[in-house]
């Protein structure tokens, strides 16, 4: 991968690539792994690219698409996916990011399935059900009532921590 | 104090180390954990190790003896490799380009033909390879001595017209059962090393068939 290309097509939108490769990896070594290899996937297919789409949007999916098909090793060399029951040894990285609240919604995003996991994080990043049905390719209209439902259990896994200070809205 | 996960998230984000990109180590080297591309290597290593057993195995039966088990096994190997050679380029042509949904039924559909076409192929070449194990034994240049070590004592074949009948019968039998049963042997020993991967699958597409229902 050229450094170029990098710097001027795939760093600008690593946020992207960050937020959801964070809800997908339990580790901080699972995450730069994730995270390369979804870099690696954007380089090899970048001249499917066809501008139909926003190049951010065209990232998300394939960020999405990446880490849904994404497997790791733990260190007994077992196969699993990263919304298996985890070891505790593997479950540590809770402190990913400065903010202590963003962490704990973490937490309870990773106890979400997989596709809960692609619908809340493109509805954080404030993407239309449309555009949320566009990259996961479902029915925009099953959309609404299913972030609902995800919201509700969010709110129950941070509650259940007791990691809010005050109510969840 | 009121929080909501929509103002979590965008708090969050706001402190300056909370974005940092990793830096990229040793990209080209760096084995990929992709289910497509892992089977893309599995499947080429695969394909490369039959191949290269196929000849080895060729060259030890004619050491051995035994040159029609190793010809028999040779044949059928190189077969089962070309048919999945075949297969390859389905799997490679996967776009990654396309909305969650259509690509995991891609990848999904291209498991499916894969297994389909190799569970068929099983109920030929289960009782093919039993086959040539047989005749590899029967024509082999010490066929007697070898039968009378198995069984510890000596024994003499009881012919009708050539054929030895009480030994044929069993080996028909089986080669039947094989034919029959071929392609549940290979789903099972499917099952056994991809199973978790396959229910995985099954489980992610269900789960976007309901919301796109």
């Amino acid at each position: 991968m050229s450094s170029d290309f990098y710097t001027s097509s795939i760093l600008p939108f690593s946020a992207i690539i960050i937020k959801i490769c964070r809800a997908y990896t339990n580790t901080q070594e699972d995450f730069e792994d994730y995270y390369q290899e979804v870099c690696l996937q954007i380089w090899k297919t970048r001249d499917n690219f066809r501008e139909q789409s926003e190049w951010s949007t065209w990232i998300y999916r394939l960020s999405l698409n990446v880490c849904l098909t994404l497997l790791k090793k733990n260190k007994n060399n077992k196969q699993y996916f990263a919304s298996d029951s985890l070891p505790e040894e593997v479950v540590e990285d809770s402190h990913a990011f400065a903010d202590e609240s963003l962490n704990q919604l973490y937490d309870a995003i990773r106890q979400l399935s997989e596709i809960d996991r692609a619908v809340i994080l493109l509805y954080l990043e404030e993407k239309t059900y449309q555009e949320i049905a566009d990259i996961i390719g479902t029915n925009p209209n099953n959309i609404g009532v299913r972030i609902k439902r995800i919201k509700e259990r969010l709110k129950k896994l941070l509650t259940q921590k007791k990691i809010l200070h005050g109510k969840v809205n | 104090m009121e929080k909501s996960i929509e103002s979590i998230w965008k708090e969050g984000f706001l402190k300056n180390d909370a974005l940092v990109a990793p830096k990229l180590n040793n990209l080209y080297n760096q084995k990929s954990t992709h289910i497509i591309d892992k089977y893309k290597r599995m499947f080429k290593i695969n394909l490369i190790a039959v191949v290269a057993g196929s000849f080895l195995f060729l060259g030890v039966s004619f050491i051995l003896g035994i040159p029609v088990m190793g010809i028999g096994f040779f044949l059928i190997l190189n077969v089962i490799v070309l048919v999945n050679k075949k297969l390859l380029p389905g799997l490679q042509k996967i776009d990654k380009n396309v909305s969650s949904y259509q690509y995991l039924k891609t990848f999904d559909a291209w498991m499916k033909e894969n297994i389909s076409v190799n569970s068929k192929m099983a109920g030929y070449y289960y009782p093919l390879f039993f086959l040539s194990f047989i005749l590899g034994f029967w024509f082999s240049n010490n066929s007697q001595n070898l039968f009378n070590e198995i069984l510890g004592y000596p024994h003499e074949f009881y012919l009708v017209y050539g054929i030895p009948v009480f030994w044929t019968i069993p080996v028909i039998f089986i080669t039947g059962l094989l034919a029959i049963f071929g392609g549940r042997i290979y789903n099972w020993d499917l099952n056994i090393v991809y199973g978790r991967v396959l229910k995985k699958l099954e489980e992610l597409i269900a789960d976007m068939e309901e919301l796109r229902s």
